[in-house]
């Protein structure tokens, strides 16, 4: 048996009469409005939100071939041309200059084809606020973003064509690790 | 009138309602698109830098006249960490890692607190590192040294 409304029933026989059936109420509209102003309202907060705080994350080019290693005591990530050291593989700007195998092999100080890479990107950079004539001089900044398991072999002769390059101010690109984090696995230590 | 608009209506054919509705149905699509491709696109790593200078650098450019400061020097091996301050060297480090691979580093953290305490002044440490040392240590290194208000951290190949 179906379920009912509770409430006045009249039997089959009156369901359609006017006085005693469906029509004791009068007819209820069929469309419904549904109110949307709180939703459209939440909306458009949470993209202003999500515009707001994820604009940033241009200056480098995460890759599954990269893992960062944690640093708690870092500073904001500056613009400029990054160097990635992966596991196999080094490159700038997206452009290989050497596999990692065949580096380590070597006993040279510099990386040939980057230092060479790097002071064309600095000829350039010169050309151009020069042609510009903008005042803000070259400050030399260069990211480093290495995988943690390279060994100091690479990175120092990163390095070492970096500052051959003339860019001096060489910054290690970690992952942002809170402090109180560190601090716990410290006094756990 | 109940908040509506006004739209005269005051014509031949009948009255006109006088609420305008508009209708935000594609309003909400576009909302919901653009929400979902932010999401999609939004990095959610928060990253950092530590800045470091090759040996014989100087990260600062206000270079202050050389004084009575000695120098501290850390020896990064893969086994041990040896530090000195002005050829004074203090007792060997060995390199222990907790069960996630991170080297212990609370032996040097005290050390390096106890110069600080002797040379309140002293900002800068160089870091000799071998070869075989792994970027991962040496940037935890790094880190340590900035925290225990060391930041001028220079880095430089170990002599062989």
């Amino acid at each position: 048996m179906a379920i009912q409304t509770p409430g006045k029933r009249f039997g089959k026989r009156l369901e359609h009469s006017k006085v005693f059936g469906h029509g004791l109420h009068g007819k209820k509209s069929s469309n419904a409005d549904l109110n949307v102003t709180p939703l459209v309202d939440m909306f458009v907060i949470l993209v202003l939100f999500l515009v707001a705080n994820f604009s940033n994350g241009e200056v480098l080019m995460m890759t599954k071939d990269i893992n960062l290693p944690e640093a708690a005591n870092t500073e904001e990530l500056v613009l400029a041309p990054v160097v990635m050291v992966s596991k196999t593989e080094v490159l700038i700007s997206g452009a290989l200059v050497g596999r990692v195998d065949d580096l380590t092999r070597e006993e040279y100080l510099n990386i040939p084809a980057l230092e060479e890479k790097l002071r064309d990107m600095k000829k350039q950079f010169e050309d151009l606020h020069n042609a510009a004539q903008d005042t803000n001089a070259f400050k030399g900044d260069v990211n480093i973003q290495a995988d943690k398991s390279a060994q100091f072999k690479i990175i120092k002769r990163v390095m070492f064509s970096c500052a051959s390059a003339g860019y001096g101010n060489i910054s290690f690109a970690t992952l942002a690790a809170s402090p109180t984090k560190e601090g716990e696995s410290a006094s756990r230590d | 009138m109940a908040g509506g608009m006004d739209l005269g209506g005051g014509g031949k054919g009948g009255k006109k309602p006088l609420d305008a509705q508009i209708n935000l149905v594609p309003f909400i699509d576009l909302m919901a698109v653009t929400i979902v491709f932010l999401i999609m696109s939004a990095v959610w790593t928060q990253l950092g830098r530590l800045q470091v200078s090759q040996s014989g650098q100087s990260t600062s450019e206000d270079q202050q006249p050389p004084d009575q400061k000695q120098p501290v020097n850390l020896l990064i091996t893969e086994k041990e960490l040896k530090l000195s301050v002005g050829g004074t060297p203090f007792d060997t480090v060995p390199v222990t890692r907790d069960p996630k691979g991170r080297i212990d580093l609370s032996k040097l953290t005290g050390y390096l607190a106890q110069i600080k305490k002797d040379q309140p002044d002293q900002s800068a440490i160089t870091l000799q590192t071998e070869d075989a040392v792994l970027y991962e240590d040496l940037v935890r290194i790094i880190d340590n040294c900035i925290g225990s208000q060391f930041p001028s951290v220079s880095v430089s190949p170990a002599s062989t």
